[in-house]
């Protein structure tokens, strides 16, 4: 991976878009939009099962009808995601933050996989009634995930963690400040 | 005095004074501007994609406005509060910026359309073509706020 992100930082492209005056700000915003779409609708979904919100509505079609929209927000905050990474790849790879996040994202994703596949599958049976406890511990994980997705990922974009700032022997081994390239 | 003035006044207060010189306290308060926003964008979206016919159906407009309300609100709250610590911590600097002027327009044209609009509108219970272009409306408002917000940081 490290010599992959030193390869993908020396690519002209990588250097074109961390450089360029408009296109990097361009793709920040349309990720930072994009979390409004992806988790404000995860959010009234997740209210949904937790039965405090939009009870009149069945939950097959709360998350039928939503789905599409969160769906929608996922892709383009995977295509500005890898954008942003490529611009900057070797400060980011090294991000404690950004290492995080990746875990968070994981985690996320199992979550609703098992969301949709296990906790789902007799909703039929709870569709306007009160909602399982699975239900329950789905949208908290849910809720918890999502959150410090945005806090660690709005937190990448601070230097104070970065390599180059005299970090703590601890740091340095979760960012693997040894693989940094000199010359960055 | 002149907004020149207000702002060194408020940037040398002491909360903009223990913003801008702590390490953590702007990204935090940040943290929460933006997670505020991210449900309010929910809570938005709820209503208008269900006045135009994308989102849940067997709910009125009215209805979803309803449970959305509570969250549409205390965002906003949060958003308001949050954005006045940052802009708080750098005041003077903020004045001469566009996107910031654009983004206080935009977010005052917002706010009035959403409560004194939009949200009368919806709670009429009016669906029509009047309905679904303030749903339009509101949706471009926020999105105008949210991207000269971030803007602000790039200028």
């Amino acid at each position: 991976m490290d010599g992959f992100v030193n390869w993908l930082a020396g690519t002209p492209w990588s250097i074109a878009l961390h450089e360029s005056l408009y296109m990097y700000s361009i793709t920040e915003s349309a990720h930072v939009l994009a979390i409004m779409l992806f988790v404000g609708t995860i959010m009234m979904v997740d209210l949904r099962f937790l039965g405090v919100s939009y009870r009149n509505t069945p939950v097959s079609e709360m998350t039928a009808k939503m789905l599409p929209w969160t769906v929608a927000g996922f892709i383009i905050l995977c295509i500005t995601g890898v954008a942003l990474f490529y611009a900057i790849p070797i400060r980011t790879w090294h991000s404690i933050w950004f290492r995080i996040k990746c875990v968070l994202l994981v985690v996320g994703m199992i979550n609703a996989a098992w969301s949709a596949l296990k906790v789902e599958h007799d909703k039929e049976k709870w569709d306007l009634g009160p909602t399982p406890r699975k239900a329950k511990v789905a949208a908290c994980i849910s809720l918890f995930v999502w959150t410090f997705v945005i806090v660690f990922g709005r937190l990448i974009a601070y230097n104070w963690t970065d390599c180059d700032q005299n970090q703590s022997p601890f740091i340095q081994q979760i960012e693997d400040c040894k693989a940094v390239p000199a010359d960055t | 005095m002149s907004l020149y003035h207000i702002a060194q006044a408020i940037e040398g207060s002491p909360v903009g004074q223990a913003i801008r010189e702590s390490t953590w306290l702007f990204p935090a308060i940040e943290v929460v501007h933006l997670l505020c926003l991210a449900v309010l964008g929910g809570a938005v979206l709820m209503t208008a994609l269900g006045l135009f016919g994308v989102g849940l159906k067997t709910a009125s407009p009215q209805e979803i406005e309803v449970s959305a309300r509570p969250y549409m609100t205390s965002s906003l709250v949060g958003i308001l509060i949050t954005g006045l610590l940052l802009g708080a911590s750098e005041p003077v600097k903020l004045i001469d910026r566009e996107a910031f002027l654009i983004k206080m327009i935009a977010l005052a044209l917002a706010l009035l359309f959403t409560y004194f609009v939009f949200n009368p509108i919806v709670r009429k219970g009016d669906t029509g073509v009047q309905a679904k272009a303030s749903a339009g409306v509101v949706m471009a408002l926020w999105f105008i706020v949210a991207l000269s917000g971030r803007w602000i940081g790039f200028s």
